[in-house]
């Protein structure tokens, strides 16, 4: 069994990802994929991953956006830059740190579920093939499964967005709508045309990643073999902060040079 | 519900699912999709594109710190966006910008722009409209944009303010004219403190200041005296007052001079009429003779005539007469 690091050095492994993706990606797009159970067990996967955690996850996102306002404004305000300080955490705070962190602990938290249950039902058999066609396992256990995972980083990443996006402008400009024309303005040079494509690109990217690769890498468990769970379950999650490392550099890439 | 045997097949967490939960799910991916379109809808809206805007086109040699997405500012507060630059076939740059029709009250005719380079910071577009009186600026006006570049200063500014030092170090410097000359000022006021102050400062030294008290002992002496001269002098006035204008006095004598000199010279003047007179008659004399002169001359002729013939005369009388008595000194 090889290590968690190793896997991503196979070209094996990605090039069977990449197959798995496309797959996945038209199962996903064919209306045939979304039966009542299909349909059903999205739901209760996108309940276990966004809705259980929304409270939660929405108070760490404040406290989160909370400590990096203050870092921000002040040390903005030490360079004697403060006017900068509002589009300057719009930046950092909205379009770069909240889909990352949401990508991340969305990956922790279903990621790693996905995995090990792939793979166990992987080492269990009961993903072989039926023969029917009408009914194959890629429909009915793993499209619901990659549309829940894409659906709760949307869920999450919009309404945290939304929280950082008032808890900054609550910092600024207190409990009034005073600044609001400013805030606009700040807004408006902020979220130009590209930046808005590029950042529903990057929240869509990250939705597809933490959806996609721990389900293509539980594939890889062997049938029979319990010992090979924990390494796929490692080595998906690996895969995955790699991607999502991936995604977030090549966007500030793109973004900024 | 229908999903529950086919949770209990499943093998991780569907025992706890609550019932409603596609409710829950429904609400809580309906919440995600009106808050991601309202933000949509909230940036489309802070950019501007549900609004009537007009467009001005700014010219300038260098659009350096300009950006798309710039912000035109009116007195410090941002009215319009740049939303193309290009640079011209001629080397200049054309900055394209949109002004909300609501905030084209502020642009007239008579605006000025400005870029605004600070040390810190982009570059900034401004507008100054002395006058909001004046027409407004219409749609798709060019208009010139002046540069003040903070940056571009610093280097005169160091040259001069190098000098400056320079000079300040020269000024400073042990031996210079200013260290002279504060020198000088504490030698002025050490004396000026000594016994005779002020005085002994500005005259160099206490033995000057004592002379010069000496001085002035002696001429307010003097002017005591003055005093008592000046009241001789009153009383002397006085007195010549008394001679000059008093009865009797040169005055009134020469007054009567004066009469009696103008009786005379009425009487030089009737002489002179007098005299008028016998010039003229003089001058019908003079013409008298200046005739006679003319006829002086024609008798003159006449006479040297009668003389020629009279000489001619006797001429003949002496060559006819026995006694010639000849003159001449004949030669054999």
């Amino acid at each position: 069994m090889a290590y968690g690091g190793e896997f991503i050095l196979r070209p094996r492994s990605w090039r069977r990802l990449g197959r798995f993706a496309v797959y996945a990606l038209a199962a996903a797009l064919s209306p045939a994929s979304y039966s009542q159970k299909s349909r059903e067990l999205a739901v209760q996967q996108i309940y276990l991953f966004a809705w259980k955690v929304l409270a939660g996850y929405l108070a760490f996102a404040a406290l989160l956006s909370l400590v990096l306002i203050e870092v921000v404004s002040n040390a903005a305000s030490a360079y004697g830059v403060s006017q900068y300080a509002l589009e300057l955490v719009l930046r950092v705070l909205v379009l770069d740190v909240i889909p990352l962190m949401t990508a991340l602990f969305v990956a922790l938290r279903s990621g790693s579920e996905i995995a090990a249950e792939i793979a166990l039902m992987r080492v269990n058999g009961e993903l072989e093939e039926s023969g029917d066609g009408r009914d194959s396992p890629l429909n009915a256990e793993l499209v619901p499964r990659i549309v829940a995972a894409g659906l709760s980083v949307f869920t999450l990443t919009t309404l945290a967005c939304a929280l950082a996006v008032a808890i900054t402008y609550t910092v600024f400009f207190g409990f009034t709508d005073a600044g609001f024309e400013s805030f606009t303005r700040v807004v408006a040079a902020v979220f130009d045309e590209a930046v808005l494509v590029g950042f529903v690109l990057k929240c869509l990217l990250f939705g597809l990643a933490v959806a996609l690769i721990p389900l293509a890498t539980g594939l890889e468990a062997e049938r029979g073999q319990v010992r090979s769970v924990p390494f796929t379950v490692l080595a998906g999650l690996v895969k995955l902060f790699f991607v999502i490392g991936l995604i977030a550099v090549l966007s500030l890439v793109v973004k900024y040079t | 519900m229908a999903e529950q045997p086919e949770a209990q097949k499943n093998p991780v967490g569907f025992s706890l699912l609550p019932r409603g939960l596609g409710v829950k799910v429904g609400i809580l991916l309906g919440l995600s999709i009106i808050v991601a379109a309202g933000f949509i809808v909230y940036v489309l809206f802070a950019r501007g594109v549900f609004e009537q805007t007009q467009r001005l086109y700014l010219v300038t040699d260098n659009a350096e710190g300009i950006a798309v997405g710039s912000a035109l500012s009116f007195a410090g507060f941002p009215i319009g966006t740049v939303r193309r630059i290009r640079l011209r076939d001629d080397g200049k740059v054309r900055i394209s910008v949109r002004v909300p029709v609501d905030e084209a009250k502020w642009l007239r005719t008579t605006s000025i722009f400005v870029i605004d380079v600070p040390l810190v910071g982009a570059a900034k577009l401004r507008v100054f409209s002395a006058n909001l009186q004046d027409p407004p600026l219409p749609d798709r006006a060019e208009r010139p944009v002046l540069r003040g570049d903070t940056a571009q200063e610093i280097p005169k500014m160091v040259a001069t303010l190098r000098s400056v030092l320079e000079n300040i170090e020269q000024m400073t410097d042990s031996g210079s004219s200013l260290q002279q000359s504060l020198g000088n000022v504490r030698t002025m006021t050490e004396r000026m403190a000594g016994k005779y102050g002020v005085l002994g400062g500005a005259l160099g030294g206490e033995d000057n200041a004592k002379k010069l008290l000496v001085t002035i002992d002696r001429a307010n002496a003097l002017l005591a005296s003055l005093g008592g001269v000046s009241l001789k002098l009153d009383s002397v006035l006085a007195k010549t007052d008394q001679k000059i204008l008093g009865q009797g006095g040169v005055v009134d004598e020469t007054q009567k001079a004066v009469q009696q000199a103008n009786v005379i010279l009425a009487e030089v003047g009737a002489s002179l009429k007098r005299v008028d007179r016998i010039l003229a008659d003089a001058e019908a004399v003079a013409g008298n003779a200046k005739a006679a002169t003319a006829d002086l001359g024609s008798l003159r002729a006449e006479v040297e005539a009668s003389l020629r013939k009279v000489a001619a005369l006797i001429d003949e009388i002496n060559r006819k007469w026995p006694f010639e008595r000849d003159t001449k000194i004949k030669l054999p």
